[in-house]
């Protein structure tokens, strides 16, 4: 046997195996595409629920159409929500260990968001503001090809007491002795939840003594207005001094979802 | 003097038949890599560098490819099929570095893990460099062969 020809025998082994397997990696990343381009993704409409702990639970649907021919693996979805100042105030993740090819799939992604925590800052209770937030999607595709996707987005935060104002006071006679004294209260919920619960007012004087407290009861649905006058009746001197030389409210609000006071309102 | 002409048409028919074959071989490499580009559009429509850069890719391979296929029979032939090889190896290096590619569009940003295709294709190509490798000596040894008239027993 030709030294030559003993070599040709690895030689041409090597290069149609070599061949092969080029066919094999160029008809799966064949494959691999057009089962990509026939992937289909979408969300559906966000559903808020409120529990009394204080959590609100923001639960979306997501649509998968995996109508290649590939499977999905490790789907995994992580939202991370933060404050203005950066601080992470909710992670969520979500997984499904696969996606058969020809199937659709449904996930329903939990975001929790403690009310808790946010009311370090109490403006997430009178303004609307904008929630930082980051999404990052993860699967697995074709077997061997890890793909992540991720986005920052902004949450539309509507607060629950948005331009929540209370009036200036105005006196009324009650009898010899005592004086009522009238403010008006608004507000209005741009929360995507109800605002179920009370409010308490102290009527507090110059010196910081509280002249006297008045409460009402509220529940009030998503984008909706509260208007409405708290009295109080305090001594006739006392409404003299209020209607003269000014003070301040003590404002505590406590609903089902949280308590927070008090927000302390000037007037005079 | 007939045997003078018989060889210059045998030669003149090999030429022929080696432009031929690697304009054949250059077509259908084209063509398939018409094909797998066209599965590739969405890819493409995330990760636009990598259309011009496997066009590149493709030209220089095919090139190579060519000229490896016209000196057919030669040293040159083997020179460039470790070229090819090399060049497949350094082109995989440089495009893929870690095998992870980031790429943003619009808001958002993709990672995808090539690391596993990554390994695989450049295993392919360390045996095609092998191939090569071994086609040279090959080559060199049926040469020397010829040249001392030395010749192994047949088995």
């Amino acid at each position: 046997m030709k030294e030559g020809t003993a070599m040709n025998v690895p030689i041409r082994v090597l290069g149609i195996a070599t061949v092969i397997l080029w066919v094999f990696l160029a008809a799966y990343v064949g494959v691999a595409a057009y089962s990509f381009k026939d992937l289909d993704f979408g969300a559906g409409e966000p559903q808020f629920s409120a529990s009394p702990d204080g959590t609100l639970l923001l639960t979306v649907p997501l649509y998968i159409n995996n109508n290649g021919v590939c499977n999905l693996k490790d789907l995994n979805i992580t939202t991370k929500f933060s404050d203005a100042d950066g601080s992470e105030i909710s992670t969520s993740s979500s997984y499904m260990p696969v996606v058969p090819h020809g199937q659709n799939a449904t996930i329903f992604h939990n975001v929790s968001l403690n009310i808790n925590d946010m009311l370090n800052n109490q403006d997430y209770l009178f303004e609307d503001k904008n929630l930082p937030a980051s999404l990052t999607a993860g699967l697995t595709f074709a077997e061997l090809l890890p793909v992540e996707i991720s986005t920052n987005l902004t949450y539309p935060w509507g607060a629950p007491f948005y331009g929540f104002t209370i009036g200036q006071p105005s006196s009324s006679h009650v009898n010899s002795t005592h004086g009522g004294i009238v403010v008006p209260v608004s507000f209005e919920n741009h929360a995507a939840f109800a605002v179920v619960g009370n409010l308490r007012v102290e009527l507090c004087g110059s010196d910081d003594s509280v002249l006297g407290a008045a409460q009402a009861v509220f529940e009030v649905p998503p984008q909706t207005g509260y208007d409405d006058s708290l009295e109080f009746i305090v001594p006739l001197d006392a409404a003299l001094a209020t209607a003269v030389q000014g003070g301040h409210f003590n404002v505590y609000f406590s609903t089902i979802l949280f308590d927070y006071g008090p927000l302390v309102i000037p007037y005079g | 003097m007939v045997e003078e002409k018989k060889k210059r048409q045998n030669k003149v028919k090999d030429i022929a038949f080696r432009v031929v074959r690697a304009s054949v071989t250059a077509i259908l490499l084209y063509v398939l890599y018409l094909l797998v580009s066209s599965l590739l559009t969405p890819v493409f429509d995330f990760v636009p560098w990598l259309a011009e850069t496997i066009e590149v890719f493709v030209t220089v391979y095919i090139v190579l490819m060519i000229l490896g296929d016209l000196t057919r029979g030669t040293i040159f032939q083997q020179f460039f099929n470790v070229a090819r090889s090399l060049f497949l190896i350094g082109y995989l290096i440089v495009s893929m570095g870690d095998g992870v590619i980031r790429t943003s569009y619009e808001s958002f940003s993709l990672t995808i893990n090539l690391t596993m295709f990554y390994t695989f294709t450049v295993v392919l190509s360390l045996i095609g460099l092998a191939r090569a490798i071994l086609q040279a000596i090959s080559y060199m040894s049926e040469r020397a062969e010829l040249a001392s008239g030395f010749q192994q027993p047949q088995m």
